[in-house]
């Protein structure tokens, strides 16, 4: 076996993180983030929009309810538009500001930062929570573990019923939870949520992002020389070293990095920025916010560590609007606008006439012919509606319906239709348009067309 | 366990590169996924009956409900697998487990050693 390299020791255990706390900010655009992040996915299944819950996925319906928005499965291509969406907005965002997603948005990042709160909260700050772990276990120690992971639990299986409450209407699964009363798919999901969110925000932590994460192997490739990055300034730290304030770091050949060590300290993936970047960063900004505050009390300016660019670096100037910027924003934009201006002029009706197969056409006395379809008719406004149909393109077509158009919100209605046409109409196939129009919203208009058979010839034999 | 010296560039006329090895296998576990899949979804589901789910606009037949379903779960197993691969590919190197090919860790210190006017009661 041959001998590690200088610098590398065979069979080290990875130590574990313990991130100390920071304040400053950045930590508290975090903590907003937070806030507004969580508060958003445990408040929404409780607000009411329209007498619907304001988020809810109700898949045996097959139908999702958003901020008083009804989609349909028809309305699929609207959930295709919104991944793109998702996607640009990646690429977008990190291509100018590079992993603000992992630092600030990122679920991950997010319910671990809650998590450690209540690890702080019970086992103390960083060198309390160090000398915790390495104690013996004394009754004091298995009581503040024990607390710790209850609260850790309690909280995960919150989550667990909040998820599963943008699934199945939220109110009915609280009273379904207090009355032990659960089914076997909402038990098994809440459980699985809960469990996933305990061992991703209580466990696993930065593992996640070190090692199973893509994006965090991709986001390199969005990266240029002008991406906002976390970055130490070599040239105005090095060399670093202790020193007191009231030294002279120029007459003692210092640099402005005090070695402190903080930056590595507060760090949640625990590496050592001064290294230069690395792809276990996560951009949270934990070392800016902590390194300016050691600048402000050495009284020195602040901004050793902070985001800048590799060109910012280099040679002091970085362009905000490169080619790739703007491609993705426009794309962006167009996708955007798109989205909103096909949402708000869509039509909340849907209809199609299917011929009846069992026969092409009746004739009827009085050289009549007949012709069977089913209209299959969706409301998919929340109101109910009553409907007119006519015949746009040929006035001899009387229409007979099976019921009236008349639809409640959202039902979904199959309804016989026989359209008669004198014979002197026509010959052979007639195309038809027919129009369906609410009468209390001329807005809600669809026109469909429609196939009617004639016969060949005056005579044929039946 | 002795570990043979070798050159990662060199090249062995009739032997598969990495690359080569890596597209085939995804192709070929990602064709076998979509085969079964298939098989044991339309075992169970009746592709005629889609129709009256009335999701497409258009009236498809069972040959072409086949067809598509066997490419949707190839292109999802195909997904699946290059990402998987790439993952692996591009992260951590053999050995790392064992403790091979890591940066040293971070040394730290009380940030108030050697300097003395660092109160550490002002961090957390």
């Amino acid at each position: 076996m041959t001998e590690p390299a200088s610098g590398e020791t065979l069979y080290r255990k990875e130590p574990k993180i313990y991130p100390r706390q920071v304040t400053g900010r950045f930590a508290r655009l975090r903590q907003i983030a937070v806030w507004v992040l969580l508060g958003l996915f445990y408040l929404l299944p409780w607000i009411t929009i329209g007498g619907k819950q304001a988020m809810l996925f109700d898949l045996p319906a097959r139908k999702f309810y958003l901020f008083g928005l009804t989609f349909w499965p028809q309305d699929f291509v609207y959930l295709a538009l919104l991944l793109i969406t998702a996607g640009l907005s990646l690429f977008f965002f990190t291509a100018l500001a590079g992993r603000l997603w992992c630092g600030f948005a990122c679920p991950q990042t997010v319910w671990t930062e809650v998590f450690i709160w209540i690890e702080r909260w019970i086992e103390g700050d960083r060198p309390k929570r160090m000398k915790l772990d390495a104690a013996p276990w004394t009754t004091g120690k298995i009581l503040r573990k024990t607390a710790k992971h209850v609260v850790w639990i309690v909280f995960a299986a919150w989550t667990g019923f909040t998820f599963v409450g943008f699934f199945t209407p939220v109110r009915e699964l609280g009273q379904n939870v207090l009355a032990l009363s659960l089914g076997p798919w909402e038990t098994f999901w809440t459980i699985f949520y809960a469990f996933a969110t305990y061992g991703n925000a209580g466990f696993l932590r930065e593992q996640v992002c070190k090692y199973m994460c893509p994006y965090a192997r991709f986001q390199s490739a969005m990266f240029d020389q002008d991406t906002l990055i976390i970055s130490y300034d070599t040239e105005r730290g090095e060399p670093r070293g202790g020193r007191r304030k009231s030294d002279d770091r120029v007459a003692a050949g210092l640099g402005d990095c005090i070695n402190c060590t903080l930056c590595v300290q507060v760090c949640p993936t625990g590496i050592d920025i001064r290294d230069g970047l690395q792809y276990e960063c996560i951009a949270c900004a934990a070392c800016v916010d902590v390194c300016d505050q050691v600048m402000d009390k050495m009284e020195y300016p602040r901004g050793l560590i902070r985001y800048t660019t590799e060109n910012a670096l280099k040679h002091g100037d970085t362009h905000i609007f490169r080619p790739r910027v703007l491609v993705y924003g426009l794309l962006l934009l167009a996708i955007f606008t798109g989205t909103v201006w096909s949402m708000t002029t869509r039509v909340p009706l849907r209809a199609d006439l299917i011929r009846d197969r069992n026969a092409l056409y009746r004739e009827l006395p009085g050289g009549v012919v007949e012709n069977v379809y089913t209209l299959k008719i969706t409301n998919m406004d929340a109101r109910g509606h009553r409907y007119v149909m006519a015949v746009l393109n040929n006035d001899q077509v009387e229409i007979d319906l099976g019921r009236p158009l008349e639809l409640a919100a959202e039902e979904v209605a199959g309804i016989s239709v026989r359209l008669r046409l004198p014979q002197s109409a026509g010959q052979g196939v007639q195309t038809l348009d027919i129009e369906l129009q609410a009468s209390d919203d001329p807005s809600i208009r669809k026109v469909i067309k429609a196939k009617a058979l004639m016969p060949m010839s005056s005579g044929p034999s039946s | 366990m002795a570990e043979e010296s070798y050159d990662e560039t060199r090249e062995i006329p009739g032997r598969w590169t990495e690359r080569k090895r890596d597209v085939g296998t995804v192709l070929w576990i990602a064709f076998l996924a979509a085969c079964a899949g298939t098989f044991v979804i339309f075992a169970v589901v009746d592709p005629d009956g889609l129709n009256d789910a009335w999701v497409l606009p258009w009236e498809m037949g069972r040959r072409l409900v086949y067809s598509l379903g066997f490419l949707f779960l190839f292109v999802v197993s195909l997904i699946a697998g290059a990402l998987t691969a790439f993952m692996i590919r591009t992260g951590p190197r053999r050995g790392h487990a064992h403790g091979r090919g890591q940066p040293p860790v971070p040394e730290t210190h009380p940030p108030e050693e050697n300097n003395p006017d660092l109160d550490i009661g002002d961090f957390r």
